[in-house]
């Protein structure tokens, strides 16, 4: 996304515009107003006497609000700064445009300001893949108001555009005829109101969207007050900790049948809506951060869970959903997101998030309310996701046509290879759903014992997941590249690829002790880190590139999970590393994580190269900080008390985490960093590997 | 009263009568659907009680209330149309606490044959 589209957002409305606050988007482009995956205005244009304006700055004011400070001009270096405007935009809803003109001249001044309003109505899937639309379009006045319309048989979609200020009102806009006196002031403010009549019943009224506005400035500063703060003597990573919790509050998404229930939704522009997948990792990942959002994704992704099969959707028994959309494709059963139902993770993530939520928060009332979703998630892994008969969890589409290929997270459609490059068939079996699978049947065995008081349950899972771990390490092993095949093919053969994927095994659990070492050493070795992070596909692979979307990148959510398997099986320095390269890439981004970044080496490139159409804020990217700011501290739950076993990079002296909630109430944990004899830090912005182990190499 | 079991009819009768519904345990409310046909109405009240369902027929406020055809509906609870999808469309209004509709549809069935999608255009 380029650097001057400006985006504000609210749930699933959000504004993408120039700097100069004007939108004008053709059928491809992601700019414009968009709510429910709908592009309720295409064109937005703002001009003073016939002429375009000039931006001096943009100001970012909160995720939900931006002030546009502009200037009519030639488009020369010459400004003349005899007006200046000013826009102050609020997104909810739909959005609202405080306009104002200054005049700075001794003279009374007369000006036509003139809004250009029209709407294309494209469904995000639309834009995404340049489709063109079937039904009607129509606009009118009424009330003094610009009534956009489209229609398509039962389906409405309308924007309506007003002003406070007296304006002639047209099909294509809106005019103000404006006088201003010596040094005066004029100003409107101008409401576009995004309407979809049968999903949103209730037109909220003026009074209740200001009342509303206040709302999200009042929530956004109790959010960041209730958060655990953050102290550390390296500035960055204090600038990515607040960065993340804001743009964790912006992701947050409140589905239209559950109001009032935020989940995080999966990003911006595209995915501002529910993802299974996307929505357990964050929730996952800021869990001893903001513990609420975990408790929100399970609750609503447990409503939804299937209960059908249905082919189109993919749907099954006990299946987490994949992704829900709200245009007209998904009307009208174009597209299956309604919601759709494949992928082949997240319904053991679903009990991986239950359980690992009930041992921070001590919330067995919400085990107990999820009780049935849970072994229902439990039943589906065995029932249904063993497409092969071989014990392993395996995918392939039902629905040939719309539905995806890949159903792990990996989802791009050449992400799955053979070390020369090949693509396997399907079904495929990917690794690290058999690693969520162990995990799930172990941590399921947990709350069948301790809170559903059901010990057979709770022997059989266990039973299984030794059975699985067993043959996993069995059949999965790559004895000549001591590391775990990325999946197998439709006839059990290895896809043997290296690949990040084994980092996530380590998270698991299902990797037993003698064959940790070797995936560690992969990881941080010279094919799979880069230095900043742990590339998706290891240099040398067919496929390998750095810039290919899984087949290359370094994708900092990947990172953080990696990081936690690390600590998991005992390799805190090597933890450590991937912290402090992941961390040092925010810090180019001011702190806000992309989705994912080039996977160059580091000494190459001097800093991290973002992927081309990456989108940003992400919510699995801005909850990395989070996760990895839990392994740096190795922060565990154990019974009611939080553990805490710390290893920093070196360039971190201090690092306190204070009330992080839990079990225990509110605790503090502290952290020191080895004493840099030589002195370097202030000369050293980055962050390196841990003392320990940079003097272990050197002494090797 | 004609005394024709229509597909709506006779999800409505095993819907009060299936007795504990572990799929509804977190339902509790009421929910009125108005059936459009023509130029009458058809209304159902089902009332939820952690699982147990009872149906009458009283036009009453509720919770949540449906609004959509009588021909949507059967087709509905046939398991030919997706309830979401016909929401988005239009076709079905809801006003009221919408989780209640989401939960009553984990007792509808599954698609009769399955297909490949693609709603046909109606004319």
């Amino acid at each position: 996304m380029s650097d001057d589209l400006v985006q504000i957002l609210d749930g699933n409305t959000f504004v993408v515009s120039d700097r100069r606050g004007d939108i004008e988007a053709s059928l491809t482009d992601p700019t414009g107003l968009f709510s429910f995956d709908t592009r309720f205005l295409s064109k937005w244009v703002l001009t003073v006497d016939g002429q375009r304006l000039n931006p001096l700055s943009v100001d970012d004011l909160a995720y939900y609000e931006t002030r546009f400070f502009l200037v009519p001009g030639t488009g020369t270096v010459y400004v003349d700064a005899k007006l200046s405007v000013i826009r102050r935009r609020v997104v909810g809803g739909g959005f609202r445009e405080y306009l104002t003109i200054l005049n700075h001249d001794e003279k009374p001044v007369e000006l036509a300001v003139r809004v250009d309003a029209a709407s294309d109505f494209a469904d995000l899937f639309e834009v995404k893949d340049a489709l063109a639309k079937k039904g009607r379009y129509s606009s009118r006045i009424e009330d003094g108001r610009l009534v956009l319309s489209y229609d398509r048989q039962t389906f409405s979609r309308s924007t309506v555009i007003s002003a406070t200020a007296p304006a002639q009102v047209d099909k294509n806009g809106l005019t103000f005829k404006v006088r201003l006196e010596p040094h005066g002031a004029w100003a409107t403010e101008l409401e576009v109101d995004a309407a979809a009549a049968a999903v949103e019943q209730t037109r909220r009224s003026r009074t209740t969207r200001n009342a509303r506005r206040e709302n999200m400035e009042r929530n956004l500063e109790r959010w960041v007050a209730q958060a655990p703060r953050v102290e550390c003597d390296w500035e960055p990573l204090k600038v990515t900790y607040r960065r993340s919790l804001v743009d964790l509050a912006a992701l947050r998404y409140s589905p239209p049948i559950t109001p009032g229930k935020s989940l995080p939704a999966a990003g911006l522009p595209w995915f501002m809506t529910m993802f299974g997948r996307d929505s357990i990792f964050t929730s996952l990942q800021a869990l001893p951060f903001t513990p609420e959002l975990a408790a929100t994704t399970l609750r609503v992704l447990g409503l939804w869970q299937g209960t059908r099969v249905d082919d189109f959707r993919d749907e099954d028994p006990g299946r987490i959903l994949h992704e829900a959309r709200y245009g007209e494709m998904t009307a009208f059963e174009e597209r299956p997101h309604s919601p759709y139902y494949g992928c082949a993770d997240a319904t053991a993530l679903y009990v991986v998030l239950l359980d690992e939520y009930e041992r921070w928060t001590g919330d067995k009332r919400l085990v107990r309310e999820l009780e049935q979703e849970a072994r229902a998630a439990l039943r589906w892994i065995d029932e249904y996701a063993d497409l092969m008969g071989n014990g392993y969890v395996s995918y392939r589409r039902r629905n040939e046509e719309t539905g995806l290929e890949n159903q792990c997270w990996k989802d791009s459609w050449d992400s799955i290879s053979f070390r020369d490059g090949r693509l396997p068939g399907f079904p495929r079996a990917t690794c690290e759903l058999q690693g969520y699978a162990y995990d799930a049947k172990v941590r399921g065995a947990r709350l069948a014992r301790e809170i559903w008081h059901d010990p057979t349950l709770a022997d059989e899972l266990e039973q299984q997941a030794a059975g699985l771990r067993r043959r996993f390490n069995r059949d999965f092993w790559v004895e000549d590249g001591e590391y775990f095949a990325l999946a197998l093919d439709e006839n059990g053969n290895q896809v043997d690829a290296l690949s990040s994927n084994i980092g996530h095994l380590l998270w698991s659990g299902i990797v037993e002790t003698s064959k940790a070492k070797a995936v560690a050493q992969h990881l941080l070795g010279r094919r799979l880190f880069s230095g900043w992070g742990v590339r998706t596909l290891a240099e040398g692979e067919g496929r390998f590139n750095p810039v290919g979307y899984h087949v290359g990148t370094v994708w900092p959510f990947d990172n953080s999970f990696i990081a936690w398997g690390l600590r998991r099986y005992g390799f805190k320095q090597e933890a450590a590393q991937i912290a402090a390269g992941i961390l040092n890439a925010a810090a180019f981004f001011d702190g806000r994580l992309p989705e994912a970044f080039g996977g160059y080496e580091q000494k190459t490139t001097k800093y991290p190269v973002q992927y081309p159409t990456a989108c940003s804020p992400q919510a699995w990217s801005t909850g990395a900080p989070l996760l990895l700011l839990r392994t740096m501290l190795g922060l565990e739950p154990i019974g009611d008390h939080l553990i805490v076993d710390p290893e920093l990079p070196s360039g971190i002296g201090a690092l306190a985490v204070l009330d992080i909630p839990g079990r225990w109430g509110r605790v503090d944990a502290f952290a020191r960093g080895d004493i840099d004899l030589g002195g370097r830090r202030g000369l050293q912005p980055q962050l390196g590997e841990p003392a320990q182990a940079a003097a272990r190499r050197r002494r090797g | 009263m004609v005394a024709i079991t229509d597909a709506t009819t006779t999800f409505f009768r095993e819907l009060g009568g299936r007795g504990r519904e572990p799929l509804l345990e977190k339902a509790t409310g009421t929910v009125r659907f108005d059936l459009v046909d023509g130029a009458r109405t058809e209304r159902w009240l089902v009332t939820l009680q952690k699982g147990d369902a009872s149906v009458s027929r009283k036009n009453v406020n509720a919770d949540c209330v449906v609004r959509t055809t009588k021909a949507v509906f059967d087709a509905m609870v046939k398991g030919e149309v997706n309830a979401m999808a016909a929401n988005l469309r239009g076709e079905l209004v809801l006003e009221g606490d919408a989780e209640l509709l989401v939960l009553i549809q984990r007792v509808l069935p599954s698609p009769p044959k399955q297909r490949e999608g693609g709603v046909k255009e109606q004319r």
